[in-house]
């Protein structure tokens, strides 16, 4: 697969699981008896996604990674590596974490329990901020590389 | 036990996943100021330190929630539902702001 495309599938499949997050989070809050088999079944697809999300981005992050790297490292914006993506590509793996554990926690007997449902609501409502700061760090790692790119060209690189 | 109103698994993988949020963020930073050693030796076990430091994340999560899970008699460890919250969100932040800390400062 050509590696921009599989660019393009990481942070899609991850803006899926943060939908998948949202709608176990708005379900569970809505809270009704029909809620609770849907909350499950988002549950597993949110982490199903996130785990699709880390081996795509994983995979072109060590096999791709190094020629962007070098490129932002030289280019105007270098913090793009040095904050953003070091941060980004290490708050994942605790990402990946929490939405394995989504699943666990739905697993409960929500529809009786307060308990197990305020669980799931900090669960799930944690994995959205979190996923959307990895997809806005995304946006700042390509702009770094766009940055870098101009500069070398307009260097005659 | 107190009925805290969530099974064992939610309270052992819970738990798990806290601790195992702070050592990853220790990791991180310990790694890092040990490149030749600690990052040198992750790197050359899987060929890449950030593929070795998944892999030890997912193997202490799974061991740790299955051992918390089956503690206390098999009944799981003993955690009310708001402080396995406050070890959850509190793991998250914490996490976050090491990993982030770190790199904005160093």
């Amino acid at each position: 697969m050509d590696n921009n495309t599989l660019l393009l599938i990481h942070p899609a499949l991850g803006g899926l699981a943060t939908l998948a997050a949202l709608w176990v989070f708005v379900d569970t809050l809505n809270g009704s008896e029909a809620s609770w088999s849907r909350v499950k079944k988002a549950s597993i697809i949110c982490a199903v996604l996130i785990w699709l999300t880390y081996f795509t981005g994983g995979y072109w992050y060590v096999r791709y990674y190094y020629t962007d790297k070098a490129i932002i490292k030289s280019g105007p914006w270098p913090i793009g590596h040095g904050f953003f993506m070091e941060t980004k590509e290490h708050v994942f793996l605790m990402l990946l974490l929490l939405a394995t554990y989504l699943p666990i926690a739905a697993s409960n007997n929500v529809s009786a329990s307060k308990s197990a449902q305020k669980v799931l609501l900090w669960v799930s409502g944690l994995i959205v901020p979190v996923s959307l700061s990895m997809e806005g760090s995304g946006a700042v790692i390509s702009i770094a590389v766009k940055l870098g790119l101009l500069l070398k060209k307009a260097q005659g690189g | 036990m107190e009925d805290t109103g969530i099974g064992k698994y939610t309270r052992g993988f819970g738990l798990s996943f806290a601790i195992t949020s702070l050592l990853s963020a220790l990791l991180v930073i310990i790694k890092e100021k040990n490149e030749e050693t600690i990052l040198a030796a992750m790197a050359a076990a899987t060929g890449h330190h950030w593929v070795t430091h998944g892999a030890i994340n997912v193997i202490l999560f799974i061991v740790l929630g299955w051992l918390f899970s089956k503690s206390n008699g098999g009944r799981g460890v003993n955690l009310t539902a708001n402080t396995l919250m406050c070890c959850i969100v509190g793991a998250v932040v914490v996490n976050g702001l090491l990993i982030s800390g770190f790199y904005l400062l160093g």
